[in-house]
């Protein structure tokens, strides 16, 4: 059981308070799940970033000598362990993370790209407000995550939303089970994928990751998602302009949308809907196996931390 | 199909109560609500307005008395399950499984419901003004349930008894392995459910559909189709192996 939660701006306001939204929508669910917490805010572009973890017995030094040889360079490090990091132009991509990994055994990428901000930790909403203070972030749309765990570890690695390696800009959330994860995570390896965790959402994004990679719109490769996993589950994916869920053919995990003129939210229960956004719409379940996909314009909105 | 109709639910006799008790569900938890309530039931209150209730699960479970409790606003999980004789309103969604296993009773949803709405109830009447999701009134073994909009998939999901109104449209394996019972639908069935079979609504029939739908002031068609059981599962039969093939 676990909590998840989208919200879409539909005014694409510069100023509209996304952190503190989506963290009352998540404080609602918090009971689904305390285990760890997190959230994928998305804005205008910025300039292109990563977000690293390394152990804690890292020393500063050795850090910033192994990212300036990457050409990376570090902007602010958390009490937390975490540090955002500025990609320079020049960087190739290609292999980054594994590179950045050679040098920092232990590390992690939590996510990268140009629009999205992803913050996440072991424990509750109320935990990541406090050691992030995501309360204080704009953006014009987003997900979050509270996670009761049931298969894997909790840490900080197996905490969502999960940023799909290898994709700028793309960020999962999930609550349920699928079902035939050993059978996926099995073709995808094969295929030279790699597994940051043994946690069955990652998945998700590897499967978008690779849909997307043959051609597919992300549309397209959430709707075929509802025919290759089994399981019971729903899902949220964001990019940099699109937010979308996708329900299982059972409809065995709830999830609760409410649409208006100006903002979509998304809900594992309505409860955070109506915490995070009060009384004036209504809500309704969407029907089993379907899904739903929505866009803004990504160059006029920023992203912007008060 | 029962020969004898169950006589109409009356006009909700505690509708005309005034509001006695109030209340507010802002800074409490559930427990402490549902304490409050039960509380105002025990001294006599017959009418109780809740307040701000946000969606929270679990609230107005197993009510015994005939009360007219009335949220203002959506409920979570569970609300009005089994309850007994009393009459719940809701002006905004319910959650999974309202009205659940419920006895007897009126519980009216303005709104939406969620998965699982009437799911088992024994007897009463649950209206649902707008959709429903899926799972509605699975397993009925009594009473009524009408849904002013569509429905999701699995409506009347071995159901035993009772009948169910789908104003709008029904989703797939409508009335799947019902045993008894009767599923009414004014609009499209995406697909039927084994062993559910159309048959002509009688004058009995269009009559019922036509008090209750005044009664319940819900906007409904002119015309429904009716969905009962084709009993072929009843008894197994061998010479019928792939009707309990596709069913199992």
């Amino acid at each position: 059981m676990c909590g998840i939660v989208g919200f879409l701006d539909k005014n694409q306001r510069t100023d509209f308070p996304l952190g503190r939204t989506l963290l009352a929508m998540l404080q609602a669910l918090s009971c689904r799940g305390p285990d760890s917490a997190g959230v994928a805010l998305f804005g205008g572009r910025g300039e292109m970033r990563l977000r690293l973890s390394v152990p804690p017995e890292t020393d500063r030094q050795t850090l910033s000598n192994a990212l300036q040889e990457e050409g990376l360079t570090i902007l602010h490090s958390y009490r937390t362990g975490v540090h955002d990091v500025r990609i320079g132009a020049e960087v190739d991509l290609t292999k980054l993370e594994k590179r950045i990994q050679h040098r920092l055994p232990g590390s992690e990428v939590l996510c990268l790209g140009e629009h999205m901000s992803l913050f996440k930790q072991v424990g509750s909403p109320d935990e990541l407000e406090a050691a992030y203070r995501i309360s204080t972030l704009y953006g014009t749309h987003g997900i979050g995550h509270t996670r009761m765990s049931t298969e894997s570890r909790v840490d900080l690695s197996h905490s969502q939303p999960f940023w799909a390696h290898g994709v700028a800009d793309l960020a999962t959330v999930h609550n349920g089970h699928i079902t035939n994860y050993h059978k996926l995570r099995r073709r995808f390896e094969q295929e030279g994928y790699r597994f940051y965790t043994e946690n069955d959402s990652e998945v998700i994004g590897v499967y978008l990751r690779d849909r997307m990679a043959a051609g597919r719109s992300l549309e397209g490769a959430m709707r075929s998602s509802l025919e290759d996993f089994d399981g019971s589950f729903c899902y949220l994916a964001a990019t940099s302009d699109q937010l979308g869920f996708v329900k299982d053919r059972y409809g065995f995990k709830p999830l609760m949308l409410a649409e208006t003129e100006d903002f979509v939210a998304i809900a594992t229960e309505e409860v955070a809907l109506r915490g995070a956004l009060g009384r004036d719409f209504t809500a309704h379940e969407p029907a089993p196996g379907t899904m739903r996909l929505w866009s803004i314009n990504a160059e006029t909105a920023s992203l912007a931390a008060g | 199909m029962p020969k004898q109709l169950p006589s109409l639910p009356a006009k909700l006799k505690v509708e005309n109560v005034p509001v006695s008790y109030s209340i507010d569900c802002r800074d409490k938890s559930t427990r402490e609500i549902n304490e409050l309530l039960r509380q105002a039931i025990a001294d006599g209150q017959e009418h109780i307005d809740i307040r701000e209730p946000d969606a929270r699960h679990n609230l107005a479970v197993a009510l015994l008395r005939p009360v007219r409790v009335v949220f203002a606003g959506s409920v979570g999980y569970y609300c009005g399950g089994m309850m007994d004789g009393a009459t719940i309103e809701v002006h905004g969604s319910a959650g999974w499984g309202a009205a659940e296993s419920m006895l007897n009773g009126t519980m009216i949803i303005d709104g939406n419901a969620g998965s699982g709405v009437a799911a088992s109830i024994r007897g009463g009447t649950v209206v649902v003004r707008g959709d429903a999701a899926a799972r509605a009134g699975v397993s009925m073994k009594g009473g009524t349930l009408l849904i002013g909009g569509a429905c999701g998939y699995m409506a009347g999901f071995m159901m035993q008894k009772g009948r169910i109104i789908i104003c709008g449209d029904a989703s797939d394996a409508l009335a799947d392995s019902m045993y008894e019972g009767v599923v009414f639908v004014g609009g499209q069935i995406a697909s039927l459910g084994n062993d559910a079979v159309i048959e002509e609504p009688t004058a009995e029939d269009r009559a019922w559909l036509n008090e209750m739908l005044v009664t319940y002031r819900v906007p409904g068609p002119t015309a429904f189709r009716k969905v009962v059981s084709g009993r072929k599962l009843w008894n197994f039969d061998r010479r019928e192996l792939e009707v309990w093939r596709a069913a199992l």
